[in-house]
């Protein structure tokens, strides 16, 4: 029974980098504490959270703003991330157009060459097994992301796979 | 505004270590990056850089696509980039951006100037290879006495001793080249 508790929690903080610090420190204390990701999920979740509020702040809600960042957290299972914008932002984008420019990012042949631009793709795109770009009935984008913890079809966060690479050598 | 600070040491003519700690985020990288933009300002062909990452708990993409722009500027003027004691979630995001591809990372920031191409004293060593350039323009003058006193010669031997002093501005561009080549083919960090 308990393993199909959710549990959900949901910030709303103003349009301003300066709170970001908070929200990373809460992201990777919830995930080492509440879930059973190991901690370099954590910490590569509090990077995601990072990136997709920094793309909410700078193109999707106007200064004196606000964004919204949901935690959703199915007991082994998965752990889902939304952040919504309220589209008020000068450099707002429609979900499509998002998700063009991450399909054109995500080719293999995409040359990153600005100081911008390698967030939604090679960070959020990458710890990530699932990503959803949904316009808002109110007005601005939700952008969610999900990690499995087990699902065998997708890149597994568990500690005995190691998929990814060599942190130290 | 997150903290974070950026010291940029001159370790030699040609190589400087930045040593970064706190977090590096969207709040304060824009303002804080730029002490190493000015560091590179007037850089001397071949000059290196380490990025000391030891006290650096966070970077965002913003900061790694500023490390990579400095990257393309350093190397750009020959000079070599290194990173040292990066901590794994770091060294996690630059793994997973390319950058490690780019820059290797080091245990330590010894073994990172180690490897830089002059950091092994180089200052001292282009100076020989300068020597006989100027050398041979006063031994003729000697070489007209040997009969007599080839003890004169400890004179001339003296005079270079000066002239390398003015050299070695010029002289460690042309060693950082071939130290630069056999270091690159030590990359076996990478797997």
């Amino acid at each position: 029974m308990e393993d199909n508790t959710k549990t959900k929690i949901t910030i709303t903080l103003p349009t301003n980098a300066y709170f970001m610090s908070g929200i990373r420190d809460f992201t990777l204390n919830m995930i080492k504490n509440t879930t059973n990701f190991e901690e370099k999920w954590a910490f590569r979740f509090q990077s995601v959270v990072d990136e997709l509020c920094n793309n909410a702040i700078e193109y999707g809600s106007s200064p004196g703003s606000e964004i919204r960042i949901t935690f959703m957290y199915a007991k082994d299972d998965y752990l889902e991330i939304d952040v919504e914008d309220t589209g008020t932002g000068k450099n707002r984008m429609k979900a499509a157009e998002l998700q063009k420019l991450f399909d054109e990012r995500r080719e293999p042949a995409y040359q990153f060459t600005g100081i911008r631009g390698r967030g939604l793709v090679k960070i959020i795109g990458e710890w990530s097994d699932e990503i959803k770009f949904e316009d808002r009935a109110e007005g601005g984008l939700r952008v969610s992301v999900k990690k499995f913890l087990k699902d065998p079809r997708f890149k597994s966060g568990l500690p005995q796979k190691a998929e990814t690479i060599v942190l130290n050598s | 505004m997150t903290e974070v600070t950026i010291l940029v040491e001159n370790i030699n003519p040609t190589l400087k270590v930045a040593h970064i700690s706190g977090q590096l985020d969207e709040s304060n990288v824009d303002e804080k990056i730029q002490g190493i933009y000015k560091a590179l300002e007037n850089a001397p062909k071949g000059l290196s850089m380490i990025f000391d990452m030891q006290g650096l708990d966070y970077m965002n993409s913003k900061s790694i696509g500023y490390l990579t722009d400095l990257y393309g500027k350093i190397t750009e003027l020959g000079g070599k980039v290194a990173i040292c004691s990066a901590k794994p979630n770091i060294l996690d995001i630059l793994q997973v951006v390319g950058l490690t591809q780019l820059m290797q990372n080091y245990e330590s920031i010894d073994a990172a100037k180690a490897a830089m191409p002059t950091a092994t004293t180089p200052v001292v060593e282009p100076a020989p290879v300068a020597q006989p350039a100027t050398t041979p323009v006063v031994e003729p003058a000697p070489v007209a006495q040997p009969a007599t006193t080839p003890v004169v010669e400890p004179a001339p031997v003296a005079q270079p001793a000066t002239t390398p002093v003015v050299e070695p501005a010029p002289a460690p561009v042309t060693p950082a080249d071939p130290s630069q080549v056999t270091s690159d083919g030590a990359y076996k960090f990478e797997s």
